[in-house]
Parts: C-alpha cells; structure tokens; sequence
C-alpha cells in the first residue's frame, strides 16, 4: 500500500477527538477503502471518539458522506459529531453540549491543544492511558497495563506493559523508556514483540522507533 | 478506642489470604489483643474450615447485616484464644446480598469493641472485592512469585490505591529459595521492584501450611515450623514491632545448611 506517502484520508488528532480530511485527488472508492482498513487497524483507537469530517477541500454527495458515516459507526464505534462543508458552512449532526471527559488520571489539564499528557504515578495493571498528543509517564507501566498515544511516549520508569506510540499512523513517533522490556511495542501500524530471554540492563535509556519497516530498540 | 481495619486481599485466587488471615489473627490474639476475623467471601466460605469452626455456625455476616440476629451471635470464639473470634460468610447467598456502605458500618462498629479486624477478601476484582476494601483502612495484599499472581496483585494494588486506600503492604507466600538460586523463580527484589509497595514478609513455600489447613489449626500454634515463624513475624510488623526483614540472613542460613551437607 502506498497509503504512508499520501494517505486517502488524513487523521488528524485533537482535543475534542479527530477530524478526517480526504485527499482532494482520490476517488470515492478509495476513501472508503483506506478508511475501512485503518477503521479495523486501530478500532480499539477510534473507539467512542468524536470525528469530524472535513470536507473543505473534497466535497462528497450526500450519499457518500451517509456511507461514510455508516462506516465510521459500525466498523469503529465512533461517533460522527461535525461536516464541514465551508469555511462557514458546517453541520453540527451530535456534537455533545460537553467536551468529552479529561484524561482518565488526575494531573494538570493539558494547556494548549497539543501539549503532552503528564502522568504522574505508575501505571499498574488494568490502566489504559490515552494521549492525543504526545505522553510523559512518570514511573513505570507495568504488564498488563496500555499506554497509548498520537505522538511519542516518553517514560521515566521501566515500561514492562504495551505501548503504541503514532497510534494515528505517525511512523516517524518513538518510545523512550528507562529500560524497554515491554509485552509488546507499537508504532503506528506495526506491532513488535520482544525477543524471549533476558537482555542486559541500559545504562542511560532505550528509545524504539521504526527503522525499515520494523521496531527497532536503541540501548543508549 | 478505635481498632484497626485490616483487609488480606490478592486478585487472583488460591495464593493463601486465608491461610494469612487465620495466621495473623492467631498471633495478634496471642499476643492478648481482641481480634476478630471476618470472612468477606460470601457464597465461598473458607475461614471457618481453616480455623476448624465450621461445625458451630450458627449465623453469618448475611444475616447479621439483614439484622436476623446480634452480631455476637455470629460470632464464633476460636477453641483454644478467648479473644480470637470469626464472622463466618454466608455459604448459600451471594455476593451481591451485601452492600459496600453495609460492610463499612459493620466493620466501623467491630473496630469499636475490638482491636484487630481482619477482612479475608474473596479473589477477583468485583462486588465482593468492593465490599470486602469497603470498611478498611489498611489492605495487605497477598502474592505468591508467579507472574500470574504478581499481575493481579499488581492490579489490586492500582485498584486499591484509586480508592484512596493508601496503606497497603505486601506477603509474598510460599517462597522457594532455592528455586530463586536456581533461576527458576521470581526473588523477592524483583517482585518489590515491580510492585513497589512495603514488604510485611516472606513465608517460605511448606508442607506443614497444608497439613494445618486440613486439620484446622493454625500453623502459627506449631512450635518450630519456618513458615508459623514467618507469620509471626509478619503480625508483629503490622502491630507496629520493629523486626528486620532477614532477606539476606535466610540466604545464609540455607548456605550454611548446604555447606554442612556438602562438607
């Protein structure tokens, strides 16, 4: 697939969820296909989210954009809450009169739009962090816990759970962690696991990041 | 005088919180404190069997918390300590037949009259789980150097602590040494690390926490047992004692062992 140069939709994250940008050259067909196959990659991701679909740049019929949505509902569990048709032209369809709740931890609210998640304790078995943008985790994730996030993951702490960091598709996103000995590591599309068998301590940190297609770990 | 409201929890099941339970109890109640223990395991009752009870209940948590009877004519006095006593579980009810605020004024109204409360908490993570954290002020949760256990105390522990319940401590049960020497099993420095909680103790892995089970006394009455040693240990910790954790010294003590048979 060729989908990584130019993809036929754009994901693009924010706070209120995430909003779908189709490429103005594709077809309709390929819409649907690229957004069905990133739907079942990453339907955990997507799930209950609020997406907005903007069609500024790539106007779809009517028929389409019901397609879409019937798409985006059965096969991600996600919610459809703005088009946006114009510049000042949009059709709110059920845009919540609340944002959706703050990051499941306590921790200071997020300041701008794009500033990282700080989590300020371990992460122990059971606990799902998402971030969309990048995650700071101060302390360890332990097995049995997921830290997920649109951008880099960042950990002052051993991470023994699973981690994806560029869960959107960010090929270019990396885990740094204090010692990298997880269950299992992601990065955008691709999934890693650990070779079995103990390997030697870090002395500073590791950082895993996608060289040639597939996760590499990096002891410094 | 308010007494305090200790509950023995793990996640995952069978890594002995009643065995601990009954153990610690007895020590504490030796050491001439009133102790009660309450059996928090609805549909699944064990206390009573391992303190050798089960033939005398009568009445149960269930029907003191629906008020069919007094919360004394629940209780069972143990055969031998005049100030050890059991609240036995309901074994034909369910879980759901108590509530959280329920058990909290039933345990805030035995820490009134009695110096320990030790909650025995069923395995798993769901009502009864709630219920049995519901009245404590202390947890003490208990593993056994597995992965699987470790995972789910593991789980309790951020599950506990989400309830602002912040002081919590550790066993780890049935420790091999030397599978630990051998590689084979998970070293008390490993599971602290991951866990990150204080130790209370270590009760090495024997043969005689079985057979005490089965005959329904508690191990800590056998003079001489290692593992009867350790629990005594343990409850002296939580009764505030200051005794060191000899991590190090049982190392020893088993080379020296070796070494005497060796030579």
């Amino acid at each position: 697939m060729n989908a990584n140069d130019s993809p036929a939709i754009l994901i693009k994250a924010n706070r209120e969820g995430f909003t779908l940008v189709p490429d103005p050259s594709a077809s309709f067909e390929a819409l649907v296909a690229y957004l069905e196959q990133r739907l079942s990659e990453s339907r955990d991701f997507f799930r209950h989210a609020d997406m907005t679909l903007d069609l500024r740049e790539r106007p779809l019929r009517t028929d389409e954009i019901s397609r879409l949505h019937g798409l985006l509902v059965a096969k991600g569990r996600v919610r459809l809450v703005e088009v946006k048709l114009g510049e000042d032209l949009s059709l709110v369809l059920d845009r919540p009169s609340d944002r959706r709740p703050p990051p499941p931890k306590p921790g200071p609210a997020p300041a701008a739009q794009d500033s990282a998640l700080v989590i300020r304790n371990t992460c122990r078995s059971g606990i799902r962090i998402v971030s969309q943008s990048d995650c700071v985790i101060l302390g360890d994730v332990n097995p049995g816990a997921e830290v997920i996030a649109v951008g880099d993951i960042i950990i002052f702490g051993n991470l023994r759970g699973v981690a994806h960091a560029g869960a959107t598709g960010d090929r270019s996103a990396r885990i740094w962690a204090l010692s990298i000995e997880p269950n299992q590591l992601r990065i955008a599309d691709i999934v890693a696991v650990p070779p079995r068998g103990s390997k030697p301590t870090p002395r500073r940190f590791e950082i895993a990041e996608i060289q040639d297609n597939t996760i590499e770990v990096i002891t410094l | 005088m308010a007494g305090k409201m200790i509950v023995v929890t793990s996640g995952k099941g069978g890594v002995g919180k009643t065995t601990t339970v009954a153990n610690i109890g007895t020590v504490l109640a030796k050491k001439k404190y009133s102790v009660v223990m309450l059996d928090a395991d609805i549909g699944l009752r064990n206390l009573d069997v391992v303190m050798g009870l089960e033939n005398r209940i009568v009445y149960n948590l269930v029907d003191i918390i629906e008020g069919k009877c007094r919360k004394q004519q629940a209780m069972l006095r143990d055969r031998k300590l005049h100030n050890l006593y059991i609240i036995p579980a309901a074994q034909t009810r369910e879980k759901s037949a108590v509530n959280p605020e329920q058990m909290k004024n039933l345990c805030q109204e035995l820490a009134d009259e009695f110096d320990y409360v030790l909650i025995d908490c069923p395995a798993g993570i769901e009502q009864g789980f709630k219920n049995a954290v519901a009245g404590a002020q202390t947890a003490i949760v208990v593993t056994t150097p597995e992965v699987s256990a470790i995972r789910d105390a593991d789980r309790v522990i951020g599950l506990l602590e989400a309830g602002e319940l912040r002081d919590i401590h550790l066993i780890i049960n049935r420790m091999n040494h030397r599978m630990v020497k051998k590689g084979d099993m998970m070293s008390t420095e490993d599971i602290i690390s991951l866990l990150a909680v204080p130790l209370l103790g270590v009760i090495p892995e024997s043969d005689e926490v079985v057979i005490s089970t089965n005959r329904g006394t508690p191990l800590v009455h056998d003079r001489g047992s290692k593992a009867g040693a350790a629990f005594h240990q343990i409850a002296a910790r939580l009764n505030g004692e200051e005794i060191a954790l000899d991590l190090e010294q049982k190392v020893t003590i088993m080379d020296r062992v070796k070494r005497f048979i060796w030579s």
